[in-house]
C-alpha cells in the first residue's frame, strides 16, 4: 500500500510542471504579438499628429459652438452681433466673465485650459482656435 | 481627485500688490468650478440644477465684493472661500445646506451683502424680516 501511494504521488507534480510550462509558453506569445501591434500603430499616430497640428484652424462648427455659450453665458438677446472677431469686452464681459466663459467652454467640450492659456483669450475666435488646438492634442495623446 | 487637490492647499502669504490679488481670485474661481462636477455627484444634484448654475452662482458670490480694492480684505475673504470650498467638498455640509445657499439662495436677501448703495432703512427692514 506504501509503494502504490508513492507512485501515484509522484505522477501528479510532472504533470502539473507540464501545464505550467505551456501556459507560460502561450503568455509569452501573445505578448509578443501585442508588442508587434503596439510598434505598428505608434506610426500611423505620429502622421496623423503631423497633420492636426497643421489644421490649428478652428472650424466652422466650432465657431458657432463657441458662438452659442458665449450668447448664453453673457445673456445676450437672438438678434445681437456676434462674430468670430468680436472681443469680449465689447459685449460688456468683465474679467470675471471671461474666466467663466473659458470654464464653460472647458466643460462643453471636455478640456482643460491652462492658466496661460486662458489669459491670451480676448476674442471669440481665438477661443475656438485654442479649443479646436487641446481637442486636437486630446484626442492625438489617447 | 478635488479633494486630494484641496488637501493639499495651503494659506498662502499676503497679495504684495492688487494685481497679484485678482490673479489670485481667477485661480480660486478656476478650482472652484473645477471642482463642480464632484459636488454634484457628492450631493447628488442632478435633479435640482446644473454645473452651469451652480458655476454662476459661485460667480456671482464673488461679484457681491466686486468693490474691494484692499489686498489684505481681499485675501481674507479668499481664505473665507478657499475654506467653505473645502468644507462642501469633503462633504462637512449636508445636501439641503448646498441647496439652501447655491440654488434658491439667490432668491433671499443675503445678510451678509455688503451692498454700500442700500439704506439703512431698507437694511434693518430686510433683517428684521427675517430676525
Amino acid at each position: 500500500m506504501a509503494s502504490v501511494s508513492a507512485t501515484s504521488l509522484s505522477f501528479q507534480p510532472s504533470l502539473k510542471l507540464s501545464t505550467r510550462t505551456s501556459q507560460g509558453c502561450y503568455k509569452t506569445s501573445s505578448l509578443e504579438v501585442v508588442s508587434v501591434g503596439w510598434n505598428r500603430r505608434t506610426f500611423p499616430s505620429l502622421r496623423s499628429s503631423r497633420f492636426c497640428i497643421c489644421a490649428v484652424k478652428a472650424q466652422p462648427e466650432t465657431v458657432q459652438k463657441v458662438c452659442n455659450i458665449v450668447r448664453k453665458q453673457l445673456a445676450l438677446p437672438a438678434e445681437s452681433e456676434l462674430t468670430p472677431d468680436t472681443k469680449f469686452s465689447a459685449l460688456g464681459a468683465d474679467s470675471l466673465d471671461t474666466v467663466e466663459i473659458v470654464m464653460g467652454l472647458e466643460e462643453e467640450f471636455g478640456i482643460t485650459v491652462e492658466e496661460d492659456g486662458s489669459q491670451n483669450i480676448s476674442t471669440v475666435q481665438e477661443a475656438a482656435d485654442l479649443i479646436e488646438k487641446l481637442v486636437q492634442d486630446k484626442s492625438g495623446a489617447s | 481627485m478635488a479633494n486630494a487637490a484641496l488637501r493639499n492647499v495651503k494659506v498662502l502669504p499676503n497679495s504684495a500688490n492688487m494685481e497679484e490679488a485678482r490673479h489670485r481670485v481667477f485661480q480660486f474661481f478656476r478650482t472652484a468650478c473645477r471642482s463642480l462636477p464632484s459636488v454634484m455627484e457628492i450631493y447628488n444634484l442632478y435633479d435640482v440644477v446644473s454645473v452651469s448654475e451652480l458655476r454662476s452662482s459661485v460667480s456671482s458670490q464673488i461679484r457681491k465684493n466686486i468693490h474691494v480694492t484692499d489686498p489684505k480684505v481681499i485675501d481674507m475673504l479668499l481664505f473665507k472661500g478657499m475654506e467653505e470650498l473645502k468644507n462642501v467638498v469633503d462633504h462637512s455640509k449636508q445636501r439641503h445646506h448646498i441647496i439652501g445657499q447655491y440654488v434658491v439662495g439667490q432668491q433671499v436677501q443675503d445678510s451678509a451683502t455688503k451692498d454700500q448703495g442700500t439704506s439703512t432703512f431698507l437694511k434693518n427692514f430686510y433683517n428684521t424680516n427675517y430676525f
